[in-house]
C-alpha cells in the first residue's frame, strides 16, 4: 500500500504524539448524538461543520479473537479481502473510483473488533459511503483476489521477521495467553496457519461476523444527522442479524518464577518485552492503574522508567509500560530496546522499579502530576475528525456512557496514593513474569535472578 | 517503507505504524486552500524573530511550533549528527530548568511536547490545552536564550541507541542511508540526519554549545502558533517572552552544490534482513523550479493510492512486491531526490522488479498521462489539502515550512501550481529527470536474521537458545 493511502487513513492522527501515553479519550466539548438503526446497529454522530470533510468508522464483532483454532489470521485476511471489489466492480475499478474522488476506504481487523471506515470530502461523502456500504454488503470475495491477499499477508509475515519488536510481541503474546486463547496470537496470524486459509474460510467468516446487530457506526464531520442516518439505513440494509457474544476466556496467569525466552538474531540491540496478565477495560480498577502506570512507565519523560533507564543511565532510546485493557483480560508489559550488552542492566532497573512502586507510596508531586496530565490533556483527544470518530467508538464499545467526559476528571481526581500502591501490589508481579528477549544472545548473555534452564 | 527524508525524533515511537504516519505528516505537507494565509497574523520582532499566529477555534487546543533553520545540511564532515544531538540536549536543562523538567511542566499543563530534526531544519512543538499556551511560550524562550544542558554523556548514549534502533537494526533505513550517500558526493545531503556512528561517538559538549550559540538565535527561528486563542494576545505573549533574547553570530550560509550526475550509480548493502529490497533516487529540482509541480503529479500518478501505476502493476498484476512507493518532497532547502522503492515478495528477484519499474518510468517519458489520470492526481492533491487542515499541528507545519523557504504566503499558490500542470509537463519532466544516467540504485541483499526453528514457543514457560549461522 502506498504511503499516500496509508497516510490518508491515519495521517491526521498524531499517533506519534499520543503513542507514549496510555489514555482514555473523552468529549465534553463535543456533542454526540446516539441512536439505534432499525437493523440493530448503534449510530453515533458528531456534527463538525468547520471543514467540508467527513469521517466514518464502524466496528464489527469480527476481530482476531474470533479466529477459529488452526485458522489464526483469518479475521485479518477477511478484512483485507473485503475492499478488493464488489459484485459489480473489480478491485481495479473500485480503487479507481475511490482515488478519483481523493477518498479513502479501509477495512482492518484488530484484536477485539474489525473496523471499516472512510474519509472523504463532503461533496463525495454520499458516493464514498455508497462504495463502502457495497464493500460491506456485497463484496466480491473472488478466489483470485483472496489468494492474492493471502500471498501478501504471507509476504508481510516474512517482512515482519526483520522487526525485532514484532518477533518479541508475537512470542510474548503466545506465551502469556497460550495458543488456545482468543488473544493468543497477533491478528496477522502465522505462516503455518495463513498458508492453509481458503477462499471459503474467508467467505464464511464474512457471513458470520459482518452483521449489523451489535455493530457500531460513528460519524464525524460536515453532515446532518438525519440525512446520514437515512443514508446508512438505506445503504446498509443488506447486513442483518446479530453475532452471538463470545465467552470470556480466563485471565492469563504466569506461573510463579521468572520465565525467560531468548530468541537469537543478528541485531545491534536487544528488544525486551517483560510482562504478565493484566485487566479488561471494564475492570473498575482501570483508572487507578492508569494513574499508577503513568507514574511507572506510561507518562513519557515524566515516568520513572524513562527517568532511570533513559535519562539517568542512557541505556535506551525507548522504554515504556502499559496495560492493554480491552474486551477480555489482557496484559501488562514493559517494552524497551537497549544495546545487547546492557540487556541485564536494563532488566534489573525495570524490576527494581516494579518493586519500588509496590513497596513505597508514590510522592504527592508524582500523583498530582499524573492527575493533571490525565485530566488536562483530554481536549487533545478530539482535536480532529478521525480522533472524534474513534473516541465515539471507544465510548460505545466499552460502555463508557455519553457522560464519560464529565465523569472522567472526577474519577481520576479521586485516586489516592493508597489506591496507586494497592493497584501496584495487586496487578504488578515483579517475581512472576515472562521475559522475551530478541537479541544477539552471545553478546547479551541475559540471565534473570531465578533463571533455571528448562529445556 | 522507504523514506526520502527521515526526521529523527527525540522521543521513541512504540510501533512501526507510527513511523509511516511520520513519513506522511512530514514528508508530504499538503498545500492549503487559496487564501488560508489571509487569516495569519505575522510580525517580526526587533531581534528579527519571525512570529506567525493563526486562530482556529475548532477544538479547545493550541499548538506552538518553533522552527530553527538548522539541520544536518549545516553540518561538517566528522561532526555529523550534531544538529540532532543538540535537539536532544534542548530537553536536558537550561539556566532555570533541570533535565526533563521542560517536558514534565508541559505534561502537567495537559500538553505533549516533542521535537524532530531533518536535513534542513529542526522543529520543537507542543500541543496543549488552550488555557495553557503561555507555558510552552515561556519555556521555549528559556531554552533559546539560556541553554545549559546536563548529562551530556548519557544523552549521547541515548542517541547512539536511537541510531542502533532506527538504522543498524532497520534494513530499509540502512539501505536509504547508503543510497543517499551514493547519490550525493559533494552536498551535505550525503550524510544521514542522525549522523555517522563514529561521528556521534566523538561529539563533545563544546561542539553542542557552539552549535547552539550560532544556530539557536532569534534571527534563525520562526515561531508559529495555531489554535483556539486570541491571536493578538498570543503575539503579545510571544513578543514579551522572546523579545529580549540576543542574537549570536550570523550562521554561515550553506553554499555546497551537488555536481550534475553523469551516469548511473549502484550501491549494494548486505545486511541482516529477510526480504530483498531496492530503492532508487533521481536528482530533481525543488520548489524553486516550476517543474516541481509536475514532479509532484508524477509521484502521485506512480504511487498515489491503490489505483496508481506502480501499485497496479507490481502489487496487483505482477504480484512481485510487498510494498512499492514513489515519493518526492518539493519543499527541501536544496534540490533533493525523487525516490522509488520496493520491498520484494519472497522468491522474487531484484532485477525482475527493477525491469518492471523501469518500464513504468519509461512509459512516463514516452507517453503523456491520460486526462483521467491527471485529473485524479489533482483531485487527490486537493482532497489531501483539505484533510491537512483538520489538524492544527499540520497547519502550523505548513506555515512554518513555507516561511522558512521565503514566505508563508506562497502556500496560497500551491493548488494553482498543481492545477496548471498538463500531461505534456509531466512527460517533459520525466524525460528530463527520470533517466538512468541521473539515478542511483541501492540494492539490499538479505543475509538472514538467524531463523527461528519451526516449533517456536508453545505456550508454556520455555528457555531455549536458538543456534544459527554466523551471518555477518
Amino acid at each position: 500500500m502506498s504511503q499516500r493511502k496509508v497516510g490518508r487513513l491515519i495521517g491526521s492522527v498524531a499517533i506519534m504524539i499520543l503513542a507514549l501515553f496510555a489514555f482514555a479519550g473523552t468529549s465534553g466539548a463535543i456533542e454526540i448524538k446516539r441512536m439505534v438503526l432499525s437493523n440493530g446497529a448503534v449510530l453515533l454522530v458528531s456534527e463538525q461543520h468547520q471543514l467540508p470533510m467527513v469521517t466514518i468508522a464502524m466496528a464489527f464483532d469480527g476481530g482476531s479473537r474470533r479466529d477459529p483454532k488452526g485458522k489464526e489470521g483469518l479475521a485479518h485476511l477477511t478484512a483485507e479481502s473485503l475492499a478488493e471489489g464488489t459484485k459489480d466492480l473489480t478491485a481495479e475499478q473500485l480503487n479507481e473510483k475511490i482515488d478519483f474522488m481523493g477518498s479513502s476506504i479501509a477495512v482492518a481487523a484488530g484484536q477485539d473488533y474489525a473496523s471499516a471506515g472512510m474519509t472523504s470530502l463532503k461533496k463525495y461523502s454520499a458516493d464514498t459511503l455508497h462504495l463502502l456500504a457495497t464493500v460491506l454488503t456485497a463484496p466480491a470475495l473472488r478466489d483470485d483476489d483472496i489468494l492474492r491477499k493471502r500471498a501478501e499477508q504471507l509476504a508481510e509475515l516474512s517482512s515482519a521477521e526483520e522487526q525485532p519488536s514484532y518477533i518479541a510481541e508475537r512470542d510474548f503474546t503466545k506465551l502469556l495467553f497460550g495458543v488456545d486463547s482468543p488473544y493468543g496470537h497477533l491478528p496477522t496470524g502465522g505462516t503455518d496457519t495463513v498458508s492453509k486459509l481458503t477462499p471459503n474460510d474467508v467467505r464464511n467468516f464474512y457471513h458470520q461476523y459482518y452483521r449489523l446487530g451489535g455493530a457500531i457506526i460513528s460519524v464525524a464531520g460536515d453532515v446532518k444527522t438525519d440525512e446520514v442516518k437515512a443514508d446508512l439505513e438505506k445503504e446498509l440494509q443488506g447486513l442483518q442479524g446479530a453475532v452471538q457474544p463470545q465467552a470470556t476466556p480466563p485471565a492469563p496467569k504466569v506461573a510463579p518464577g521468572e520465565h525467560l525466552t531468548k530468541i537469537d538474531r543478528d541485531v545491534a540491540q536487544a528488544t525486551l518485552v517483560l510482562g504478565f496478565g493484566g485487566i479488561e477495560r471494564s475492570n473498575p480498577d482501570y483508572y487507578k492503574l492508569q494513574v499508577m502506570n503513568y507514574i511507572l512507565g506510561g507518562g513519557g519523560f515524566s515516568s520513572r522508567l524513562v527517568k532511570t533507564v533513559r535519562s539517568e543511565h542512557g541505556l535506551a532510546y525507548s522504554v515504556s509500560s502499559g496495560f492493554e485493557a480491552a474486551l477480555f483480560p489482557g496484559s501488562f508489559r514493559v517494552v524497551l530496546q537497549t544495546k545487547n550488552r546492557s540487556a541485564n542492566e536494563a532488566v534489573k532497573l525495570v524490576i527494581e522499579n516494579l518493586h519500588r512502586i509496590q513497596q513505597q507510596p508514590v510522592s504527592d508531586a508524582e500523583l498530582e502530576s499524573a492527575k493533571k496530565f490525565l485530566i488536562g490533556s483530554f481536549p487533545l483527544k478530539y482535536d480532529r475528525l478521525s480522533s472524534i470518530a474513534s473516541f465515539m467508538l471507544q465510548v460505545e464499545l466499552y460502555h463508557l456512557g455519553l457522560d464519560y467526559a464529565d465523569r472522567y476528571p472526577k474519577i481520576i481526581a479521586a485516586v489516592t496514593k493508597e489506591d496507586v500502591q494497592k493497584g501496584a501490589r495487586e496487578y504488578l508481579h515483579p517475581d512472576s513474569f515472562i521475559l522475551v528477549a530478541v537479541a544477539n544472545q552471545s553478546e547479551a548473555a541475559i540471565t534473570v535472578a531465578s533463571d533455571t534452564p528448562h529445556q | 517503507m522507504l523514506v526520502t527524508e527521515n526526521p529523527c525524533y527525540r522521543r521513541a515511537l512504540r510501533v512501526c505504524a507510527s513511523a509511516l504516519v511520520l513519513v506522511f505528516v512530514f514528508g508530504r505537507v499538503p498545500a492549503a486552500r487559496a487564501g488560508i494565509t489571509d487569516a495569519v497574523k505575522a510580525v517580526t520582532l526587533k531581534n528579527d524573530l519571525r512570529v506567525l499566529v493563526l486562530e482556529n477555534h475548532k477544538a479547545p487546543v493550541a499548538t506552538l511550533n518553533i522552527f530553527y533553520k538548522v539541520g544536518s545540511r549545516n553540518e561538517q564532515i566528522s561532526t555529523t549528527g550534531i544538529s540532532h544531538l543538540v535537539e536532544h540536549l534542548m530537553f536536558r536543562g537550561t539556566k532555570h530548568l533541570k533535565p526533563e523538567e521542560f517536558s514534565n511542566i508541559i505534561q502537567e499543563n495537559g500538553g505533549m511536547d516533542n521535537a524532530f530534526t531533518t536535513a534542513d531544519y529542526t522543529d520543537y512543538f507542543e500541543v496543549i490545552n488552550k488555557d495553557h499556551l503561555d507555558v510552552p511560550i515561556s519555556l521555549e524562550a528559556e531554552r533559546m536564550g539560556d541553554f545549559d544542558p546536563q548529562g551530556f554523556d548519557s544523552e549521547k548514549a541515548v542517541v547512539i541507541e536511537e541510531r542502533r534502533m532506527r538504522t543498524e537494526d532497520n534494513p530499509q533505513d540502512a539501505l536509504s542511508e547508503l543510497t543517499q550517500a551514493q547519490a550525493y558526493l559533494a552536498h551535505p545531503y550525503h550524510w544521514p540526519v542522525i549522523g555517522w556512528m563514529h561521528d556521534i561517538q566523538n561529539l563533545t559538549l563544546r561542539d553542542a554549545l557552539t552549535y547552539h550559540l550560532i544556530y539557536y538565535s532569534p534571527q534563525n527561528a520562526i515561531v508559529v502558533a495555531v489554535g483556539d486563542f486570541d491571536g493578538d494576545k498570543v503575539i503579545k505573549q510571544i513578543s514579551e517572552a522572546f523579545g529580549s533574547i540576543r542574537n549570536g553570530p550570523k550562521p554561515p550560509p550553506v553554499t555546497d552544490v551537488e555536481p550534475p550526475q553523469e551516469g548511473e550509480r549502484r550501491a549494494v548493502l548486505k545486511h541482516a534482513a529477510e526480504l530483498p529490497a531496492f530503492t532508487e533516487g533521481y536528482h530533481v529540482p525543488n520548489y524553486k523550479s516550476p517543474d516541481s509541480y509536475a514532479l509532484e503529479i508524477a509521484s502521485v500518478v506512480l504511487a498515489g493510492g491503490k489505483s496508481s501505476r506502480l501499485y497496479q502493476e507490481l502489487v496487483m498484476n505482477k504480484r512481485m512486491v510487498v510494498d512499492v512507493d514513489a515519493s518526492y518532497d518539493r519543499l527541501s532547502f536544496d534540490p533533493n531526490l525523487f525516490w522509488a522503492a520496493a520491498q520484494l515478495r519472497p522468491g522474487v528477484k531484484t532485477p525482475d522488479v527493477v525491469s518492471v519499474l523501469d518500464k513504468q518510468i519509461a512509459a512516463l517519458r514516452d507517453h503523456p498521462i491520460s486526462d483521467q489520470e491527471l485529473q485524479k492526481a489533482k483531485n487527490q492533491e486537493q482532497a489531501d489539502f483539505v484533510y491537512g487542515q483538520d489538524s492544527i499541528f499540520r497547519e502550523a507545519m505548513m506555515l512554518g515550512q513555507y516561511e522558512m523557504l521565503g514566505s508563508y504566503k506562497t502556500l496560497d499558490q500551491y493548488l494553482d501550481g498543481i492545477d496548471k500542470v498538463t500531461a505534456a509537463d509531466v512527460q517533459r519532466v520525466a524525460k528530463q529527470y527520470l533517466v538512468d544516467s541521473n539515478r542511483t540504485i541501492g540494492v539490499l541483499v538479505p543475509t538472514g536474521m538467524l531463523r527461528h526453528p519451526a516449533q517456536g514457543p508453545s505456550g508454556g514457560a520455555v528457555h531455549h537458545v536458538i543456534a544459527g549461522e554466523e551471518s555477518r
